[in-house]
């Protein structure tokens, strides 16, 4: 308990010297236009969400678009890379047709995948999509296949024996040995989807906070720049940290109670 | 005492041979080789063999998770429920538990695949956790049991789906010796209880004499049954008795001369 309040206090303790070496440097500076202050960056933030921006919207309506393409890209690509991974690790022919294709996906720069997207469906969502959905599928895949590969065969012949069915096997055999894999899976493809998320939206899509950010960068606004950066990263900070770390420590409570 | 009243038969095996393809052009790996045997309800029956005679593959065969290649298997489902499906309960080496679910869902996971009702999974659960000296470790997650306490739960697990035979495949060969003969003697003690028929594997004479009312003694290259013996010690048995022990320095000599003499 001691070194939980420790680790924590620490890590609060790093944000607080950032601040204060940001508040000094910006003061030693004093140019709002290179680098303004703490201070300066939340006023902006909390007047972004009171008052409409110049697409006549407030910060509400550019964080929930975000919130929802990411959202509905992510859910996409996990369904589908969850689904390929075990049709290919469960199924002999799924396994030789597909295992060729995953490194030519793999390779394709984030980047380009996204300026492809946009060159064939336009500054529309389906760009989006089709850009998360390109890039973080085969990822989620990967996993899942390795996942299935992973599995430990003496469970499944001794659930064979006893005569389990294939719905009792997949709930209770399969899926606590592959939520490891779909936990990482899902840390690691919520990572890139925002990414590209935040990539097409400073390209291509209209609203969210990639667009704003992008819209202030070409009036060289840098308060405005900075307060769409940083709500962006304490989004997905949340996100990552608050939603998903507990989702997981749930999921593993087994775990956990051996190492007491 | 465990003798059966009736003698009707719970496995009868004719002329079962299993072979596997060898790879490449070359002649099939013969695992089974014209194997006969009998199994009496209630019964207590080994086999001892060499490792790699093909025993495990036996039960698998009796299982019905792998499949034979000439001769017949047949199980006879327990006398009152004719017309139902024989139940094989199996211990494994391992324990092969989930150690994900509990104790308790262990033993669910295998009364829910035998479609056991569930009003009645509570008092089953109970019961045979209490006969393997468990109560109490419902809740508790395998892992943070040693493994004896492990194997029990595995054999509670066979145990609680009423099996009409109990196939075990060397379940205490990974135990230490001191934990190994307790769990013998519990093993005893539980079927006075429980009374399926076993059909018990092992590499070791001692265990097999001290357990058993038949053995089955198995050869390797080719795998065949070369002998039958019934061991007509009264029950309850010490691994220490005198006639258990002169039977097993029989066997023992037996065995070798024949295994060695193949070698």
């Amino acid at each position: 308990m001691v070194s939980r309040l420790k680790a924590v206090g620490l890590r609060i303790g790093s944000i607080v010297v950032l601040l204060l070496l940001w508040g000094a440097a910006s003061a030693l500076i004093h140019d709002p236009q290179v680098l303004p202050g703490p201070w300066a960056i939340a006023r902006t933030i909390v007047a972004d969400f009171k008052t409409p921006g110049p697409e006549g919207e407030s910060a509400y309506f550019d964080v929930g678009i975000t919130l929802a393409r990411i959202f509905v890209t992510f859910s996409a690509s996990m369904i589908a890379g969850i689904g390929i991974g075990l049709a290919m690790g469960l199924n002999r022919l799924c396994e030789r047709s597909l295992l060729a294709l995953i490194p030519l996906m793999l390779t394709m720069p984030t980047i380009l995948m996204v300026f492809l997207a946009i060159m064939w469906f336009g500054f529309s969502e389906a760009g989006g999509l089709v850009a998360v959905m390109a890039v973080v599928t085969p990822l989620v895949t990967v996993n899942m296949y390795e996942g299935t590969k992973a599995m430990d065969k003496s469970l499944i012949q001794m659930a064979v024996t006893f005569r389990a069915s294939p719905y009792l096997l997949v709930r209770k055999v399969y899926l606590p040995q592959l939520l490891p894999y779909i936990f990482s899976a899902f840390r690691y493809a919520f990572g890139q989807t925002w990414k590209i998320v935040a990539l097409a939206e400073t390209f291509g899509l209209k609203f969210g906070i990639g667009y704003m950010f992008f819209f202030w960068f070409q009036q060289f606004e840098m308060t405005q720049v900075l307060a769409w950066i940083i709500m962006f990263v304490v989004l997905m900070l949340v996100l990552e940290h608050g939603v998903f770390a507990r989702l997981e420590s749930r999921a593993f409570a087994w775990r956990v109670s051996v190492a007491h | 005492m465990r003798h059966a009243v009736t003698a009707s038969s719970a496995i009868t095996i004719e002329n079962l041979t299993k072979r596997f393809p060898a790879p490449g052009a070359g002649d099939d790996f013969v695992v089974l080789h014209d194997v006969s045997l009998a199994v009496d309800e209630g019964k207590f029956v080994s086999i001892v063999g060499p490792s790699g005679c093909g025993k495990s593959t036996l039960l698998n065969v009796i299982a019905g998770i792998e499949t034979y290649d000439g001769g017949s298997v047949t199980i006879h489902p327990t006398a009152g429920r004719a017309d139902a499906e024989p139940r094989i309960g199996y211990v494994f080496q391992s324990p092969r538990l989930l150690n994900w679910l509990t104790v308790e869902s262990n033993i669910h996971f295998v009364l829910e695949a035998q479609k056991v009702p569930r009003s009645r999974w509570r008092q089953l659960v109970a019961k045979n956790l209490d006969m393997v000296g468990l109560a109490g470790q419902e809740r508790n997650y395998p892992l943070k049991l040693s493994g004896g306490m492990q194997q029990r739960v595995a054999i509670a697990r066979a145990l609680a789906m009423e099996p009409d035979i109990l196939l075990m495949d060397e379940p205490f060969s990974h135990l230490d010796a001191i934990t190994a003969r307790k769990m013998r003697f519990d093993l005893m003690e539980i079927l006075q209880r429980a009374k399926p028929t076993i059909l018990f594997v092992t590499h070791d004479l001692a265990e097999a004499v001290f357990l058993s009312d038949n053995i089955y003694m198995m050869s390797t290259r080719p795998a065949r049954i070369f002998k039958r013996v019934t061991i007509d010690v009264p029950r309850p048995r010490t691994p220490e008795d005198s006639t258990i022990l002169d039977l097993e320095k029989t066997l023992v000599r037996e065995f070798f001369s024949v295994v060695e003499a193949k070698g």
